[in-house]
């Protein structure tokens, strides 16, 4: 009876193991088959600027480079403003302080993305209106403003979490050679915290490239390549902005649904590369002496 | 520039950086508290929706949402259990556990939206389901179980090895060990991962808005097979007719109410985890 129990036991632990870790291939392959029909039809063009179902052109180069533009702004933004602040946090401010300070900026976290976009069309899109004295706010300097919000907490906590992890000793050794705090953050603590700190940058671009809702609602969907090429004060188009916009609206089976698809396949490979080396650079941790 | 002011520029440099993330912290709730309030009455959260969201209130929103995540919240537990079980008690070998640490990190990595475009293909075409809030429960349970599996985990793997001896020395099987010392232990660790995976999973739009709901004209669902209609996706619908004031005060006000959800179950996530903390501790 007992023996009986430990070999039903096993089994459900064995079959839950099984379904959660296979689950990303069944993702992966039901994916790459959907994007067949387009990749047989196109090939190559798929790689090209023009994004046009009804002449049968189905180029996604100028949702990739959204894409990458958008999340680009949004890490130029973050990542200074996001390292600044867990240096605060972990070296500047009074311990006792730490846990409230950290546990409120957690909350920008908790936000949902579609309320960041209502908060976008709202009021940031409007803003950059006013501002650059554009006929819309909707642009890819909005979607990038809001997103380095929304990545920020991921940026603050992991940094945070490297910094302090970093034994006492090492701030002391460095202060009894004189040095002043911002030496001892810079050529001390700093490099020592590097490859977590990468591991944090990586994981909030993974977080960035695939964030969708927020983005949709203020990039203004328009599926061109900005000219000149860095202006950000366009309307443009992200991966996931393309597929929130256009999916549901697609036939089933058609090449255009299958183009899609296969537009959501190259962002999936892209994501799952980025978090896989987060992981890897979060998990590298070097010996230290404490 | 002297090494003295390097240093005072560098702390104005982190000040202003936190000044700056407060700054928005503090814009970004007060919009949702100031525009939410006004906008929320008894009569809008007990109300249903007319007019396309502008008018009227968020009653089958809320219970569309709530059905919503906790169907995947019990579909997902089991699971998280078995695998963070398995991952914690039968697997020694280690490249096997860091293939499963790959894997289920991936997951946690996937875009909402891709889950999405996932539900679509395989449950609503391929497997015929059609649009319905059931389709998104299972969707939301996969989205869920990354976080419910790595909480549960660590809270199994960081009890004690002697436990696992001393049981196994009064004769208890693996499984017994497993079900009478180890899972009561770290019971708290996995309600914890429950709610932070339901704090998440209702705030989220991408992954059902094509697969479990419809924007207007839906009642309460009578069988698993019809479309609700969520919080997230009812905000989506407002925000897209933005030039109309009552439709972007409803969506104020759902907002709001999304909001208060969320915090609800993180905070009961904190909640249970301090207790457990300081049982620990005792």
């Amino acid at each position: 009876m007992f023996a009986l129990n430990n070999n039903i036991g096993k089994s459900y632990v064995v079959f839950s193991t099984f379904i959660s870790t296979m689950i990303i291939f069944l993702i992966l392959i039901l994916l790459l088959i959907n994007s067949w029909d387009a990749i047989s039809f196109s090939g190559i063009e798929l790689f090209s600027i023009e994004w046009a179902p009804y002449k049968n052109k189905y180029g996604i180069l100028s949702m990739l480079y959204g894409t990458l533009i958008v999340t680009f702004t949004a890490l130029v933004l973050s990542i200074p403003l996001g390292i600044a602040t867990s240096i605060f946090t972990a070296e500047i401010l009074p311990h006792k302080y730490r846990f409230i300070v950290k546990s409120l900026l957690e909350l920008l976290a908790g936000i949902p993305s579609i309320i960041y976009g209502l908060i976008g069309v709202a009021f940031f899109s409007i803003w950059v209106q006013d501002i650059f004295q554009l006929q819309t706010g909707r642009t890819l300097l909005t979607a990038g403003i809001l997103l380095s919000i929304m990545v920020l907490p991921t940026i603050i906590t992991l940094a945070d979490d490297a910094l302090t992890n970093i034994p006492h000793k090492y701030r002391e050794a460095s202060k009894g050679l004189g040095l002043y705090d911002y030496e001892v953050i810079k050529s001390t603590l700093l490099p020592i915290a590097k490859s977590n700190i990468i591991g944090a940058i990586l994981l909030a671009l993974g977080r960035a490239l695939g964030e969708t809702m927020a983005v949709m609602l203020v990039i203004g969907s328009i599926d061109k390549i900005p000219s000149p090429i860095y202006n950000l004060l366009t309307s443009g188009q992200t991966v996931t902005s393309k597929l929130g916009r256009e999916i549901s609206e697609t036939a089933f089976g058609s090449v255009h649904f299958s183009a899609l698809i296969f537009m959501g396949f190259v962002l999936l490979l892209v994501v799952i590369c980025f978090t896989l080396i987060a992981q890897y650079f979060s998990n590298k941790t070097e010996r230290l002496y404490d | 520039m002297t090494r003295k002011s390097k240093n005072s520029f560098f702390k104005i440099f982190c000040w202003l950086s936190v000044s700056a993330c407060f700054g928005t912290l503090i814009f970004l709730f007060g919009v949702i508290f100031l525009n939410g309030i006004p906008a929320i009455s008894l009569d809008f959260i007990t109300s249903r929706s007319s007019n396309f969201g502008s008018e009227g209130g968020i009653l089958y929103q809320i219970v569309g949402s709530i059905l919503i995540v906790l169907v995947a919240a019990l579909l997902s537990f089991p699971l998280a259990i078995g695998t963070a079980i398995f991952k914690s008690e039968y697997l020694n070998n280690r490249k096997w556990k860091k293939l499963s640490n790959v894997l289920i990190f991936g997951l946690n990595g996937i875009p909402s939206v891709v889950f999405g475009i996932f539900g679509l293909i395989l449950f609503v075409n391929i497997l015929g389901f059609g649009i319905s809030w059931f389709v998104g429960s299972i969707i939301l349970a996969v989205m869920m179980l990354p976080t419910i599996t790595l909480t549960t985990f660590q809270s199994i793997n960081s009890i004690p090895v002697i436990y696992r001896e001393s049981s196994l020395a009064l004769g208890l099987n693996k499984w017994q060990t497993i079900t009478k010392v180890l899972l009561p232990q770290s019971f708290s660790g996995a309600i914890t991962g429950l709610f932070i995976g339901l704090a998440r999973a209702i705030g989220e739009t991408a992954p059902i808005m094509f697969i479990a709901t419809a924007f207007s004209g839906v009642d309460l669902p009578s069988g698993i097979r019809e479309p609700v209609s969520t919080l997230p996706t009812h905000i989506l619908a407002l925000a897209q007719q933005a030039t109309n004031p009552a439709a972007l005060q409803n969506a104020w006000g759902a907002s709001f109410v999304l909001i208060l959800l969320v915090m609800l179950f993180s905070t009961t996530a904190l909640v249970i985890r301090k207790r457990q903390l300081s049982h620990q501790r005792l």
